[in-house]
């Protein structure tokens, strides 16, 4: 008459209802109440359950019912787990804080809803196509596969380039080069050992380049975490650097510290002499050895010129890019660029832009070199 | 289709469909060929006209051969294969497999007409690149859509300058003189090409290419830009104009001098002020003064993004404006200039933008609506990604009598 699973729930009916007689009557207070309240809830539920075990008869088919049993759904293939709705929900909540926190986060969220609900989609829909299981999953590889493997590698590319840049960052330039140099090797021997076994199995190799992997990605992580090795700022050369009115311990530290890494990828407008015996001309580019002293320089445009120093005392070149009125109508202090200063046949690029006419600013734009007194090349800007 | 109507003239020839096929396809070739020719084409760079762009064609010509003859070799030996060895329903030949003479042959042969045509083209490009030699240099700033050309002070030719001059679209060179074109932008990426005188050259922001450039005679050459560079790449456009030395020097004494004011109360005089009031926050007219006698001071900076506008000292000395777009000369004029002998061009060119020759309408066009004419990117609403400033010239709003008043004093400034 009792169905198994009706016994199960009938006994548990029965356990709740004497525990909660037995708590009822040994806890006193709101927590005895409480507690019996919760346990009679319990027994009811359980006696629910147990009333639905009978009624469907555990859910049991009649043996008679051999085509019922066949077509039912609980018959059917199961279909996969599926780890697209949590991908999805994760979007989903993702993007409501995206909105209130990072552009970012609302991005990434977006493209990981979009992509859960594709995976989703398709993986439902290939699970219907037949009742051939191995037949539904090659469906599904055959829509996605095209998608998931470019992605799947961007993202593995990525993930890879992103580790060794944090790798990069962690160390210093002369690390650097030991790094480049340790890893290039041992991937060139790597590479040389799996040509010359050609025996090697399959998963050796893939085991090999697994534990590179995971190992270049691990201490990516770990140099993510330390974070970027220091970088000591370089020092601007400030107008009053340039103009020569600032303190000695700031011009040296500057000539001591700038960034002289400058790649010129650009002709000059002009290059710059300073002689040895401290005369100062230009050569404009295009004209022989035509010496200038006053070179044409456009409107607005970034403006490079090299500067050679032949003098045997440390020299810089300055350009004095004017003087204009504030916006309250005061005077302002003259503006200045500069190199940094150069030892005897040194040579440095110094890139400026000058934006107004020659007639806006109270002083004139030229060229100088600190030190070098009754020496400039004029800039006309038309 | 219906294929039942296909017919069969003879045996062994083409269905008739498939030849009406053929037919339409040899006169769509012919009908494409034939459009590349011209009578009036002043862009073809199989005309040069100048020292640089005739070691380019000495080169091209026979490159452009040899690569015609194998061309036509390819195609005739892949044709005659395709004949010859047609499925006819014949039984597969035999397979073969590699064929070292012939491979080693046919490596060694193009390798010997590369290695050929290599030499003259390393001669060639070293010869372009030359920058030492140029007796005169002139700085070309590209910004959309428009050229900038100053030229630095010193020699030019047997010209003397002695203060910077500022022009815009029309390039003006003496003639059987090396000119050295300073490139670089302000902006984007364009690329300067004037076909009759030499190649193209990129024009980059922040970096400075060298570009020759030399005409035999007097005349005017056009080109355009040729690097995509925004909405109006299409119209800027731009032209070298080159003079005789003597003709030369007078255009330089023409934007060396003085500023020239309107008589007072005149039409003229009026657009002056409209001029101050409007044009010149962007526009600089050299020596132009306030009622205070101050210099009136443009500062584009302030407005475009290139930080600059065509400078509109002599601008009836040019032919065209808005990126050498727009024509300042009647067409009955400018056929006359753009045929004019050699020795005639420089006397009608220094002539410049007369009365009678003045074509006011695109002018107008232009002062009263800018974007209109030319797409721009100056809708004000729509300037946050460039913090406000204006990628061409926007709609002032100027009311008619003001552009009669403009028009008027543009008309003077030759």
């Amino acid at each position: 008459m009792f169905t198994t699973g009706s016994k199960l729930f009938l006994g548990a009916t029965a356990l709740s209802i004497v525990s909660a007689i037995v708590f009822g009557a040994s806890v006193g207070g709101s927590a005895g109440m409480l507690g019996t309240i919760g346990l009679i809830s319990v027994s009811v539920v359980f006696a629910f359950l147990a009333g639905i075990n009978l009624f469907t008869r555990d859910g049991n088919l009649a043996a008679t019912e051999s085509d019922v049993e066949r077509n039912a759904a609980a018959a059917q293939a199961g279909v996969g787990r599926s780890m697209w709705p949590l991908a999805a929900a994760l979007g989903a909540g993702g993007l409501v804080v995206g909105t209130i926190s990072k552009p970012v986060v609302f991005k990434v969220s977006f493209i990981v809803l979009l992509a859960a609900a594709a995976e989703w989609m398709v993986q439902g829909f290939s699970e219907r196509v037949s009742a051939d299981s191995k037949y539904n999953e090659g469906i599904r590889k055959r829509l996605l596969h095209p998608l998931e493997f470019p992605l799947l590698a961007s993202v593995g590319a990525a993930v890879f380039i992103y580790s060794f840049s944090r790798i990069m960052l962690n160390i210093d330039k002369d690390a650097g080069r030991w790094v480049f140099m340790v890893i290039g090797a041992i991937i060139t021997a790597v590479g040389f050992v799996f040509a010359a076994k050609r025996g090697m199995g399959k998963s050796t190799v893939a085991g090999i380049i697994t534990v590179g992997a995971l190992a270049l990605v691990g201490v990516g992580i770990a140099s993510a975490v330390s974070g970027q090795h220091p970088i000591e700022p370089h020092p601007a050369a400030t107008a009053a650097v340039c103009l020569g009115t600032a303190s000695e311990v700031q011009i040296e530290e500057v000539d001591a510290k700038a960034s002289q890494s400058v790649a010129a990828k650009s002709n000059p407008l002009a290059n710059v002499y300073l002689t040895s015996d401290e005369q100062l001309y230009a050569l404009n580019t295009g004209i022989g050895n035509v010496q200038y002293h006053e070179i044409t320089v456009p409107r607005s445009n970034a403006v490079h010129v090299l500067f050679h120093n032949d003098s045997a005392e440390p020299r810089r070149l300055t350009v004095h890019l004017g003087t204009f009125k504030a916006k309250d109508g005061s005077e302002g202090s003259e503006e200045a660029e500069c190199t940094t200063a150069l030892e005897k046949g040194g040579t440095a690029f110094l890139s400026f832009k000058i934006n107004k006419s020659q007639l806006a600013s109270s002083t004139p734009y030229r060229l100088t070199v600190p030190g070098v007194e009754d020496q400039e090349i004029k800039l006309l800007v038309p | 289709m219906d294929r039942s109507k296909e017919t069969v003239s003879t045996l062994g020839r083409m269905p008739s469909t498939r030849r009406h096929w053929s037919r339409a396809a040899l006169l769509t070739s012919v009908g494409l060929m034939l459009a590349g020719c011209a009578n009036n084409a002043p862009q073809d760079i199989f005309e040069p006209k100048g020292e640089n762009s005739k070691k380019i064609d000495t080169l091209q010509r026979p490159v452009f051969y040899i690569a015609g003859v194998v061309a036509l070799i390819v195609i005739g030996v892949v044709g005659y294969a395709m004949w010859k060895f047609k499925d006819r329903g014949q039984d597969i030949p035999e397979q073969t497999h590699g064929n070292p003479k012939l491979e080693i042959a046919l490596t060694i042969l193009p390798a010997i007409i590369l290695a050929g045509i290599s030499v003259p083209t390393v001669i060639t490009v070293f010869q372009l690149d030359k920058k030492t030699d140029a007796e005169c240099i002139i700085n070309v700033t590209g910004q959309q859509w428009w050229w900038e050309y100053d030229y630095a002070t010193g020699q030019c030719g047997d010209v003397k300058i002695d203060k910077p001059i500022v022009t815009a679209g029309e390039l003006v060179i003496p003639e059987k003189t090396n000119v050295l074109l300073r490139i670089t932008s302000r902006d984007v990426i364009h690329s300067y090409w004037i076909p009759a005188l030499n190649g193209k050259r990129d024009a980059v922001p922040g970096r400075l290419h060298t570009l020759r450039m030399q005409a035999d005679q007097p005349g005017i050459y056009t080109g355009q830009c040729t690097e995509f560079c925004g909405l109006s790449h299409s119209r800027m456009r731009q032209a070298a104009v080159a003079l005789t030395a003597g003709d030369f020097q007078k255009w330089v004494d023409n934007q060396m001098k003085d500023y020239v004011a309107p008589e007072a109360g005149s039409l003229a005089a009026e657009g002056e002020a409209v001029f101050t009031a409007n044009c010149s926050k962007c526009h600089q007219i050299n020596d132009l003064k306030n009622a205070d006698g101050s210099p009136v001071l443009s500062e584009p900076d302030l407005y475009v993004v290139p930080g600059v506008a065509p400078n509109l000292s002599h601008l009836m000395n040019r032919t065209a404006f808005a990126g050498w777009t727009f024509d300042l000369l009647t067409d009955e004029c400018r056929v006359k200039l753009w045929n004019a002998k050699p020795a005639d061009f420089g006397a009608m060119y220094l002539k410049g933008i007369t009365p009678e020759c003045f074509e006011q309408v695109a002018l107008r066009d232009w002062l009263r609506n800018p974007p209109g004419m030319k797409p721009m990117f100056v809708d004000p609403n729509n300037l946050s990604s460039t913090g406000g400033k204006y990628r061409g010239m926007p709609n002032l709003n100027l009311k008619p009598d003001q552009i009669d008043q403009l028009i008027a004093y543009l008309l003077g400034r030759n």
